[in-house]
């Protein structure tokens, strides 16, 4: 029985061999986790679109084109370039809908969109919205954004000082512009909105400046607010109600939101939903982080800080939590939990799991029931000291007490730094591999507490944290990561910190960007590099890739350094500020020499 | 006969057009002349080095006046620690060295660096999103800051920048 079993195998590879083309066999599927699936079904758009921010409800950045494979990547070159005429931090990524290319620049928040169909790819429409200068002040980390959504023929996206906009698609005639955020208050919006249902689904960034996060819903026909769920605060504000059944024992009960804050302290306690949305129509959740509460000074919060730096499950019709998950309760390194939850199902056990994947600030990488919000595993994917490793019984991190910071104690050589073991870089998943392709940070940091007022539109931070590069000698990679193991497949170590997204491809090439500009397509198998390309400026935005209307696949990534790394931890790369010149710092003192703010559309094929 | 015609009008137009260009600039040209003594320059001449920076509000009531603790090493410190507790370090950076907003240890003023243009800063409030504190804290504790943040600048040279050089310690966000 024995024997027969492997003599059948070795005849179906044998076949399989055969059957392949002798110059396809390097580019075979390689699966390191079989039965892994993208956990949504597709988007309604054709495979060589791209018509929201992560391209499906999923967050899986994976596309299904594979023109560009590893034995041709080496012959990808730049296809075609667009400025964008602004400068700053590009994060997120172009959208293709049709032969139609939608960008949005970093603030003022331009729109443009491209007819691929004619040579030179002119513009069908450029949209130039009113965006309150103010806003520039009290955005805590550059002045980006991370992109639109299209749906019913409409591109909808966030502007920084606080609104919400749909424009017709066709003709880029606004159709409605509403208030969402208070600027003065130091509320700002970056994230980019997904529409489910009919529904825009926004969420507000401010967490540095003691603002009370929210996440809300729009009517996709008239601008019209349906609801809207504050983070912390009473149960009635947050939507938590008899559907509430979070996992473990600590996290039920009333009021959390209020209780596990000292006073009124909750109202200004941070816990915005600045990163990315994912959806499951099945289970019919939304899902999203939020940040660090406010201030990070510790001292001034004792308590858990519901919902601060969590992972939430929503119901996208009524905005009601269903469950809630904190990563880092009580958080006192600034570690934010709205990274990306890619909705993927797996074997777990003898069972398939409906899992959530999530890779945290903190440095673990959860792998989550996504319907429970049980925590199946807990893994750290960079170099850590903080935790010695997660309770599954709690789903509690155990902390270590010489990492933890204090008020008027400056507490040495913390891992990961606030800057997290991953940022909000979005990974990629490929069901052609089963691995997660994740942008990660290996920083280190020394941080400081002290006493903080909250003084409206100011920061609300109460520490100091300067930042270094982690044990290794390198201070980033970029890696394939198995969820259901919790283990890296390989890695490749960067001089700085990966921040750009991932994009993964049923080529089996995936993409990536370096602050330093470099764009590199990867061998989703192994990680050797099979194509560089030096682009004009560091890359934080993610690529995507689409079909142009010769038929060709193309992928296109901005060239833009900003963001946290880009303004305020190198503090030099800027070039055009006259009267804001200042030196490098000591966490990248060397990046100013490879790359300078930029704001261009990089495109690639074959 | 049809082509003089046609011709006709265009030639007149260029005679007309020239003439009056002539007239114009026989008009418009000032005659050379000497150097002029102040007060006697011509109408049409016009010096405005007081406003080739607009926005400065140099003429203001608030950028004229000068600061009552200028060089006090006793309000130096005490605007240090009025600078951490009304958040200004937050935005400006440990010792200012810029983050979410402008650095002060560059010496460059986008809104001019005198005292009393610092001051107007602080109390009027910039378009970018600097706060204004005019009434919120009281006068004197804005001169404090002024003559810190004044104090900010000393001994760095920003203008070039050699990669062998030193670093400061940086806080992110």
């Amino acid at each position: 029985m024995r024997v027969r079993a492997d003599w059948m195998v070795a005849v179906a590879v044998i076949l399989g061999a055969c059957q392949q083309p002798a110059a396809s066999t390097s580019a075979g599927d390689t699966v390191f986790v079989a039965g892994t699936k993208i956990g949504t079904a597709p988007p309604n758009t054709n495979e060589g679109e791209w018509s929201m921010p992560a391209r499906d409800y999923a967050n899986s950045r994976y596309s299904g084109l594979a023109q560009i494979t590893p034995d041709n990547a080496k012959n990808l070159k730049v296809s075609w370039t667009f400025s964008t005429g602004v400068l700053r931090g590009h994060e997120g990524q172009p959208l293709v809908v049709g032969n139609t290319m939608y960008l949005v620049t970093p603030y003022p928040n331009v729109s443009y969109a491209l007819d691929l169909t004619q040579p030179g790819f002119p513009l069908k429409w450029k949209y130039r919205p009113e965006n309150a200068q103010a806003a520039v002040g009290v955005a805590c980390c550059d002045v980006v954004n991370r992109g639109a959504t299209y749906s019913d023929g409409k591109i909808v996206y966030n502007l920084l000082d606080g609104h919400t906009v749909a424009v017709d698609a066709g003709t880029g005639t606004e159709l409605w512009r509403v208030k969402m955020g208070d600027v003065n208050r130091g509320e700002t919006i970056t994230m980019a909105p997904i529409v489910v249902k009919g529904k825009v689904i926004v969420g507000s960034s401010g967490g540095e400046m003691g603002v009370r996060g929210w996440i809300a819903a729009i009517d996709l026909a008239t601008g019209k607010q349906l609801w809207r769920a504050y983070n912390v605060g009473p149960d009635a504000d947050m939507k938590v109600g008899p559907r509430f059944k979070p996992f473990y024992p600590q996290d039920r009960g009333a009021n959390l939101g209020t209780s596990s804050w000292p006073g009124e302290s909750w109202k200004v306690g941070g816990a915005v939903v600045w990163g990315w949305i994912s959806y499951d129509p099945a289970l019919n959740l939304l899902y999203h982080g939020t940040s660090n509460p406010g201030p990070w000074n510790g001292n001034q919060r004792p308590g858990d800080n519901k919902w601060s730096a969590a992972i939430i499950a929503r119901d996208p019709d009524t905005g009601e939590m269903i469950w809630a998950f904190q990563p880092t309760p009580h958080d006192i390194w600034d570690y934010d939990a709205v990274n990306e939850n890619i909705l993927v199902d797996l074997p777990m056990g003898n069972a398939t799991r409906k899992a959530l994947v999530h890779f945290d600030r903190n440095g673990f990488a959860y792998t989550m029931d996504r319907a429970t919000g049980e925590v199946l595993l807990a893994k750290p994917f960079v170099p850590m000291n903080w935790s010695s490793g997660v309770d599954l019984a709690t789903g509690r991190p155990n902390v270590n007490v010489d990492k933890a910071t204090a008020q008027g104690k400056n507490v040495k050589d913390i891992c990961p730094s606030l800057e997290g073991g991953k940022n909000q870089l979005p990974a990629a998943f490929s069901p052609k591999t089963g691995l997660f392709y994740v942008p990660t940070n290996n920083l280190c940091m020394d941080f400081e507490g002290r006493e903080v007022t909250y003084i409206a539109g100011t920061p609300y931070i109460g520490g100091n944290a300067p930042e270094k590069g982690g044990p290794g000698g390198y201070k980033g990679e970029f890696m394939a990561w198995d969820a259901v193991q919790g283990k890296k497949i390989w890695g490749i170590k960067e001089p700085f910190p990966v921040w750009s997204g991932a994009l993964a491809t049923a080529g089996n090439v995936v993409y990536y960007g370096t602050l330093d500009g470099w764009f590199k397509a990867v061998d989703a198998r192994n990680g050797t590099v099979l194509y560089q390309f030096k682009v004009g400026s560091g890359i934080v935005g993610a690529p995507m890739t689409y079909t142009g209307p010769d038929g060709k696949q193309y992928v296109a990534v901005y060239a833009g350094i900003g963001g946290d790394m880009g303004l305020l931890i190198a503090g030099d790369v800027a070039a055009n500020l006259p009267f804001d010149v200042r030196e490098r710092g000591t966490t990248l003192p060397d990046l100013a020499r490879y790359t300078s703010w930029g704001g261009m559309l990089f495109v690639f094929s074959l | 006969m049809r082509i003089s015609k046609s011709l006709g009008v265009p030639i007149c137009a260029i005679v007309l057009t020239a003439l009056a260009f002539q007239l114009g600039g026989a008009r418009q040209t000032p005659a050379p002349q000497t150097r002029s003594q102040p007060g006697t320059q011509p109408t049409y001449f016009i010096e405005h080095p007081d406003n080739v920076q607009p926005g400065l509000g140099i003429h203001s009531r608030l950028a004229a006046l000068t600061n009552p603790f200028e060089g006090d090493k006793a309000s130096i410190a005490e605007g240090a620690k009025l600078f951490i507790a009304y958040n200004c370090l937050d935005c400006h950076g440990a010792d200012g060295a810029g983050a979410m907003g402008p650095s002060f240890q560059d010496n460059r003023w986008h809104f001019g660096g005198t005292a009393g243009e610092v001051f107007q800063s602080i109390y009027e409030g910039r378009p970018e999103g600097m706060p204004s504190w005019g009434g919120r804290i009281r006068d004197e504790e804005i001169w404090r800051l002024v003559a810190y943040v004044r104090t900010l600048s000393t001994g760095h040279s920003v203008a070039t920048e050699n990669f062998t050089g030193k670093t400061i310690a940086r806080s992110g966000h």
